[in-house]
């Protein structure tokens, strides 16, 4: 928190004229954090504004044009609804308000006059007085200003020379700048540096973050080893890794070599059903290898399995320079631009969307996953990621594998550990492949988006076995835009550590999140501090916030597979024993061979023991193999047969044909400025699969949430007043409390901070029955004037349109639901 | 309806069969080796013991339904090809449909009745449905038409419906006679020529007394007396002038009893051209401007009726001008819009990608999925509907004109422009009824060629063409787009465009409303009964049960609330009326010298796309429409207002559950569009049954009914939900992947020759 402290401005690296500019406009930035209703953080300072400005609200936001007053502070543009409620001056800051946007993220700026467009760039000189100022964003927004004939002339020139200028084209220059105007003033700092890490996530940052993986997901025979703890080992690993217990630090140090990188072996998630999931780089082809070395690399392969299947992930997978591409083509299709205004013809549109193959590449990276998540299924092995790197679509795939078997890693906190432990700590490297500085041309490559892409048509097909919503997904697509975040800044835990000066500590405290922020002041003074990503809080409103997790979810999910996770689970269990100890699969295109290269000292014709096992009979001994597989899926179906219920380990498998893959609207098709149909929310979704949405379900899931613990109230009230029958109702007031919030999804891992859209608490409600239609009620008085930025229609609008009157059709739909 | 002792000892019989075929069914699983697959193994050892049980089994017939032929055992073949998977049945033709009946015991009888047709089973298929007849041998299949049957029949028949089932029947296994037998009687009664009197509604009426009560209550607006029109005039606050002349078809036998014209088209106008060149209204805006549309004369005639016809024809103009503010705007259709042949041609390439004869072929498809779809030119047609419907709307919202849509018959695509034209912007027909009164007015009392278009009779190809569907295809975009705003539901559209091609409905079996009556009439005096009582598809209850029913409302619709109401006029901001005033109060100028002009040719006058602008180059009207959509988005929304449809590239959608409903492949179990329906109402159940506890304070019985409900029904369902329940399931797995097809083929290979390459290598 903020203490009461009012901001001093500082500026700092600003263009001459800009300055000059400021000290014109003075009288702007002297009321402290309230700018003519524009919250600002402590350090920033109003450059410029427009006032009587009309933005244009895309159709998620209700569509329609919104007046109030533009701003353009020295690290955003933000806009401010005339009539949206008066900041509340104690609150945290909050980076970017509903309709803001960091300058950092602003592709280009084209102002459009009276008879024609400009792209307006630092040095434009504008020959005209703009109407509309169109501002294109790196994460696909498209922000559209209108200035009234009301607003000073002088104030919309100025206004757009004032953006012209202070946004910059991506260098590492702009980005430094961009990042101290941001984070860095010293109450900033002061700020970010008392913020707690969320202690409900798991960070994979300490020993006791991976043993409490383990445990979780009830994996045997696996230590964590701190072997790399100074990085020695080898630099992009993170501290700690998880190996099988069996071999010792000593022994695994001789292994680094023999791998890309030093990337050896580690284990991922632990299948309920018994499998594991481990992750490699490619092995060193060209190193000899000594007996030792091979037991011991044996022993690191095959974990604590007795088979292990190889899956070459690198195989039939676009390369990063294939996502680069299908991504820049994906941007060109989806963002009309306007200023050259060459747009796809609409009968084009299918075929030129075809050809930028992103939905091949998704459809891709999901196969290889759904096919990694059966294998995982099917039996006790050890599934084996391998890629040259081990970088890039490794993370991609072990965790969509996770997100599609593990139901926790559908939650909000699990999948912001499972990003940590798969991507963060794993070292993806972010920095390159997001190309911030713009210093990494060829490495460029959008791999987390498409990952998040992957994850969207998941949650299209069944919005439901999800915790968290669409506008989470798509907040994070967007804050992968926003060069502030530590998450998204380095490639590796090294880079990460070093940066927040965490080396010159020699030791980790062992209990995780209590670790307190690092000494900023003594180090580097000129860089401010990263927040994770994971900071929701700072960046976005409570409002925006309260949209990232569904209310309700089925119930059927109320208990996740890891908690009650048993290990006999697997039907096939029995049946192992005749699997043959020792071999390996390479598993590629579908099937399983045992290439002699697989591990190459077993090629070598070196030791015997493994190669005798082997020999055995290789064809007798995969094939019980193969055809138990395909049981498996055999059983996978049964599984679906509507008879039986959710197997919480059944994988969430996708639908990739070619009707069920879809274009994640929501986020690439909100800039495109004719392309406003999408107003109702249940349409939002994929073209061709289901319309799937939350949204009208969950203003009733809401609303009987609401309900029943109104309900539960009044009861128990009654009931409690009623001594006699005392006995009776209070166990079934009881009753439905839990039953109620059974109906929430994992609601035990809930933070928080995250529940302002549950419940209020039942005693703030108010004593007499509920309003015959709750929502409009005085809570949502001002609702229509807010507009939520992120893919949901304003909460009181919505609430009009969705909520039936409650005469006549209620009546008429309760017959068939009781019925069914 | 009749549900005999039969249905139970057939049920009983069929325990045997069951077995059997299960059991074949479960063989081809577990060794699926289409290359050793010998179509007799196992079957011909169930076949004796199949032979006995086989003799009870009937379909429930419908009233004055004949079984013509029929044949057992009878394979249904599943659409998997990797497993020669089957169910034993027999296979019946009836004047009304071909009929399956499985040996096996219906065990998923309990999920599928929520939604089960009364007249037809999911086996059924009726005849006027039969879209194609394939014979397949090997692996190909050779389209069977009408006249190529001889006295062979082949193994395996194909049958592709239209409303996209595939059904694929083997007869190797009935008795050679029988086999013939049903072939060519299904052959002949789905694809021959026949007359209209063959079609199953009339010997289904004959026999079947529908109540008239049921009729009147029905709400729908059959337009087909004077107090309909009236009524419909009253409400839109139309100025016209209804017409009874046509009462008994003297003028034209084209035009429907009773219309509605300008007030200055005299009496003897309309006998002049047959009741061609007659503006018939349509639908009257707030405003006062009001929709029409004509059925214009072929252009090449010689030059003394062609004089004749100009001056007819600008007198018609003038009357319609005069209807308000003296503008007129009118619309040649054909001339943007395509015909109906490229209608039906496309929609053939489209419905293509949907009738899948084996899953393979599909998963095939599916790598250039959307480049194929955009191939097929359907969605772009749908398109070119809504941008014109935009346009015309444009001109009565935006401008206040009249506008006159033409066509040579005035009943395709003036049907269904109009009718797109009235549902975007009027609320009104946004609701059920009203959306079924649209129908009744604009297209089949609007002479809509259904039974042409539908081609029941099997007797001119090339009047074939899905116009119908093409309109409904563009409500579902509507829909689609603004679901707050219809009352309807998407099911209700679907079964809809299901329900023209079951040939019971009086509703979709004339050309026209004179055809009907002429129909109806002679029956009547020969069975000596009152006119033949035919029912419409409105009265949905012939086809579904009331539970089934309540699939067709949406329980996103916001009911129009009463002060709503009154303000109608409001919604067009004022700065708005500015713009299009002094505009038209321009244009009614030019044109009114263009009447007198009297010099231009018939056909230069015809061919003005917009009279009201015709100083102005064409590509304004792009621009101007654009505007005027542009000026409409920045409105907030109003779903008691007009809406406008989104045509862009990815707006305009694939109408899933129509069209991939029979595929499992495709189908989301657990998700869809369906099961969040479905679960908005539950949850509206929910939150009315808390209310009302909430009301009474009445703690007795508290129990979770509701959440129970919840969990126990979104299980099953799927993203095709009432139409496909998830019973169904194939062999295939369920990803999609390489894995699958080379796992499968793999195993092939490896059984083949044991020492399979790939696993000896070390």
């Amino acid at each position: 928190m903020l203490t009461g402290s009012k901001t001093t401005f500082k500026v700092r690296q600003l263009v001459p004229d800009v300055k000059g500019r400021m000290q014109s406009h003075g009288g702007l930035h002297v009321r402290g954090r309230d700018h003519f209703g524009l919250q600002c953080l402590p350090g920033e300072c109003v450059l410029q504004r427009a006032v009587l400005v009309r933005k244009k609200l895309s159709a998620a936001e209700g569509g329609g044009w919104l007046a109030g007053t533009l701003f353009c502070t020295h690290f955003r543009v933000a806009f401010v609804a005339q009539d949206s409620k008066k900041p509340d001056d104690s609150a945290d800051p909050v980076l970017f308000g509903d309709h803001d946007v960091a300058l950092a993220s602003i592709e280009k700026v084209v102002a459009v006059g009276p008879s024609r467009t400009k792209l307006v760039t630092p040095s434009t000189s504008l020959k005209f007085t703009p109407e509309e100022l169109v501002v294109y964003c790196r994460d696909l927004r498209v922000l559209c200003f209108l200035f009234d004939r009301l607003t000073p002339e002088t104030q919309a020139v100025e206004i757009t020379y004032a953006i012209a200028k202070t946004y910059q084209p991506m260098k590492p220059g702009s980005i430094l700048s961009f990042q101290n105007s941001a984070l860095g003033s010293v109450e900033m700092r002061q700020f970010l540096s008392n913020r707690r890490q969320d202690c409900h996530m798991n960070w994979f940052e300490t020993a006791a973050d991976w043993e409490k993986e383990l445990e979780r997901t009830r994996a045997m025979g696996w230590r964590v080893s701190a072997v790399n703890d100074r990085f020695e080992m080898a630099t992009s690993l993170p501290r700690f890794n998880v190996v099988p217990q069996k071999v010792l630090d000593t022994e695994l140090k001789k292994t680094f070599a023999h791998f890309n990188e030093g990337r050896i072996p580690r284990w991922c998630w632990h299948h309920p059903c018994g499998s594991d999931l481990l992750r490699m780089a490619s092995l060193q082809n060209n190193i000899y290898h000594e007996k030792d070395d091979i037991r011991n690399l044996e022993a690191i392969v095959f974990g604590v399995q007795q088979q292990c299947v190889v899956v070459d992930v690198a195989e039939e997978m676009p390369t990063p320079a294939d996502i680069q591409l299908a991504h820049t083509r994906l941007r060109a299709l989806c963002l009309g631009d306007i200023s050259t205004n060459a747009s796809v013809p609409d009968d084009r549109w299918l075929s030129t969307l075809e050809s930028t193959r992103w939905l091949d590449h998704t459809r891709c990276c999901l196969k290889k996953a759904a096919e990694v998540a059966c294998l995982l299924r099917e039996r006790q092995l050890s599934v084996i990621l391998q890629e040259p790197e081990d970088r890039d679509m490794n993370c991609v795939v072990s965790s969509l594998v996770q997100v599609m078997s593990d139901p926790y890693c559908r939650t909000m906190l699990g999948f912001q550990g499972l990003i940590q432990k798969e991507w963060v700590m794993a070292g993806h490297r972010f920095l390159s492949r997001a190309n911030y500085h713009r210093d990494s041309d060829k490495e460029e490559g959008p791999i987390f988006l498409l990952f998040l892409d992957c994850v969207w048509q998941l949650w299209a097909q069944r919005p439901s076995r999800f915790q968290f919503t669409g506008d989470y997904l798509l907040a994070l697509h967007d804050s992968a835009h926003v060069p502030l975040f530590s998450t998204f800044l380095f490639n590796c835990q090294r880079e990460r550590s070093r940066r927040s000066q965490r080396l010159t500590q020699s030791y980790t405290p062992v209990d995780g999140w209590s670790e307190g922020p690092p000494e900023e002041a003594s180090q580097h003074p000129s860089d401010p501090p990263f927040p994770p990503v994971w900071d929701w809080a700072l960046q976005y409103s409570p409002r925006r916030r309260a949209c990232f997790t569904q209310p309700v979810t089925q119930p059927i999910l109320a208990a996740p597979a890891v908690l009650n996770g048993n290990l006999n689970a697997n039907p096939d269990n029995h049946k192992l024993n005749d699997a043959v100890p020792g071999s390996v699969f390479l598993f590629s295109r579908g099937s399983f061979t045992s290439p002699s290269h697989l591990l190459p000292w077993r090629s070598g014709g070196g030791v015997g023991s493994y190669r005798k096992s082997h020999r055995r009979a290789p064809s007798s001994e995969s094939l019980p193999g193969l055809d138990r597989l395909l049981k498996a899926y055999s059983l996978l179906e049964v599984c679906r047969t509507p008879s039986s219920p959710h197997d919480p380990q059944e994988p969430l498998l996708p639908l990739l044909l070619g009707p069920c893959v879809g274009v994640w609207k929501e986020c690439y098709l909100r800039g495109a400025l004719h392309a406003q149909a999408w107003a109702h929310p249940s349409s939002t979704s994929s073209p061709f699969a289901s319309a799937s949405t939350h949204h009208p379900v969950d203003q009733l899931a809401q609303e009987v949430q609401q309900l029943r613990d109104k309900l539960a109230q009044v009861s128990f009230s009654r009931a409690a007043s009623k001594t006699n029958r005392q006995q009776f109702r209070r166990p079934e007031a009881n009753l439905n409390r839990n039953a109620s919030s059974g109906t929430f999804l994992f609601s035990a891992s809930r933070p928080a901070q995250v529940t302002p859209r549950a419940i209020p608490p039942t005693s703030s409600l108010p004593k007499a029955p509920l309003p015959k239609c709750p929502i409009t009620g005085p809570a949502h008085r001002d609702a229509g004037k807010r507009t939520f930025l992120f893919g949901s229609t304003p909460n009181g609008r919505a609430d009009l349109r969705y909520t039936p009157t409650p005469s006549v059709r209620l009546a008429k739909n309760s017959g068939s639901s009781l019925k069914s | 309806m009749l549900s005999g002792g039969g249905g139970g000892s057939g049920g009983g019989g069929g325990g045997a069969g069951g077995g059997g075929g299960a059991g074949g069914g479960s063989g081809g699983g577990r060794s699926p080796k289409p290359s050793f697959v010998s179509y007799v193994t196992p079957e011909e050892i169930n076949l004796t013991e199949k032979e006995i049980s086989r003799k009870e089994k009937q379909p429930d017939l419908l009233q004055g339904e004949v079984i013509f032929c029929s044949a057992s055992p009878i394979r249904k073949c599943t659409q998997d090809d990797f497993s020669q998977r089957g169910i034993f049945g027999s296979l019946f033709c009836t004047n009304f449909r071909i009929s399956f009946i499985s040996d096996e015991t219906q065990l998923e009888e309990e999920e599928g009745q929520v939604f089960k047709n009364k007249l037809y089973g999911e086996n059924d298929i009726p005849l006027t449905c039969v879209d194609n007849i394939y014979r397949g041998f090997d692996e190909k299949k050779k389209l069977i038409t009408s006249g190529s049957v001889r006295n062979k029949y082949p193994s395996k028949i194909i049958i592709h419906c239209k409303d996209l089932r595939v059904f694929q029947f083997s007869l190797a296994f009935a008795k050679e006679e029988d086999a013939k037998k049903i072939f060519q009687g299904i052959v002949h009664h789905c694809l021959e020529p026949k007359s209209l009197k063959c079609i199953f509604a009339f010997s289904y009426s004959e026999k079947m007394t529908f109540s008239s009560e049921n009729q009147t209550k029905l709400k729908t607006v059959m337009f087909d007396s004077m107090v309909d029109w009236a009524q419909e005039m009253k409400r839109t606050k139309g100025n016209c002038k209804l017409v009874s002349a046509n009462a008994d078809f003297n003028i034209s036998t084209k035009l429907p009893q009773f219309f509605i014209v300008p007030l200055a088209v005299s009496e003897e106008d309309f006998t002049q051209f047959q009741g061609k060149g007659i503006p018939i209204w349509c639908w009257s805006h707030h405003s006062g401007c009001a929709l029409f549309k004509t059925a214009s004369l072929p252009l090449m005639q010689e030059d003394g009726c062609s004089q004749s016809y100009r001056t007819y024809m600008e007198r018609m103009l003038n009357a319609v001008a005069q209807n308000h503010l003296y503008s007129v705007k009118t619309e040649e259709l054909p001339e943007t819009l395509p015909t109906i042949q490229d209608i039906q041609q496309s929609y053939n390439k489209f419905k293509q990608f949907f009738l899948v004869d084996n899953t393979t072929e599909f998963w095939m498809s599916d790598v250039k999925w959307f480049s194929s779809l955009e191939n097929s030119g359907w969605l772009d047609i749908i398109r070119q509907c809504l941008t014109k419907a935009v346009e015309v709307v444009e001109c009565l919202e935006n401008e206040n004109t009249n506008v006159l849509i033409m066509e040579e018959e005035g009943s395709d695509l003036c049907c269904v422009i109009s009718s797109l034209v009235q549902v975007m912007l009027d609320p009104h027909f946004r609701t059920l009824e009203g959306f079924q009164s649209l129908v009744q007015k604009e297209w089949v009392a609007g002479g809509h060629h259904f039974l042409d278009r539908c081609n029941y009779l099997h007797k001119d190809k090339e009047l074939q063409s899905p116009v119908f569907l093409l309109f409904l295809e563009c409500v579902w975009q509507l829909l689609q787009q603004y679901a707050p705003a219809f009352q309807f539901s998407e099911t209700y559209l679907t079964v809809l465009s299901d329900s023209v091609d079951v040939s019971v409905f009086s509703t979709f079996l004339f050309n026209s409303p004179h055809h009907r009556a002429t129909t109806i009439q002679p029956v009547s005096l020969l069975a000596q009964k009152g006119p033949l009582n035919l029912p419409t598809v409105w009265d949905w209850s012939v086809q579904f049960n009331s539970a089934a029913q309540d699939f067709f409302t949406n329980p996103l619709y916001v009911e129009k609330s009463r002060q709503d109401k009154v303000p109608r006029k409001t919604f067009r901001p004022k700065h708005q009326r500015h713009q299009s005033l002094p505009s038209t109060a321009f244009k009614s100028s030019p044109k009114k010298s263009f009447f007198k002009d009297e010099t231009d040719s018939l056909k230069k006058m015809l061919r003005v796309k917009r009279i009201s602008r015709w100083l102005n180059p064409t590509d304004l009207t792009q621009s101007t429409t654009r505007e005027f959509y542009e000026a409409w988005q920045r409105k907030p929304l109003d779903y008691h207002g007009l809406l406008l449809p989104c045509v862009d590239g990815p707006a305009l959608r694939v109408w899933a559950q129509r069209y991939l409903r029979w595929l499992p492949e495709v189908q989301i179990f657990g998700g869809g569009a369906m099961t969040l329906e479905k679960k908005l109402v539950d949850l509206l159940a929910e939150v009315r049954e808390l209310r009302g506890k909430l009301d009474w304070h009445c703690s007795v019985d508290f129990s979770h009914r509701g959440a129970a409900a919840l969990a126990g029904s979104s299980v099953r369902l799927s993203s095709a939900f009432p139409f496909f329940v998830s019973r169904t399931w194939s062999f295939k797995p369920a990803i999609p992947s390489c894995l699958q097809k080379n796992l499968i083929t793999g195993t092939f290979a490896d059984k083949e020759d044991e020492d399979s390459e790939c696993l000896g290598v070390i």
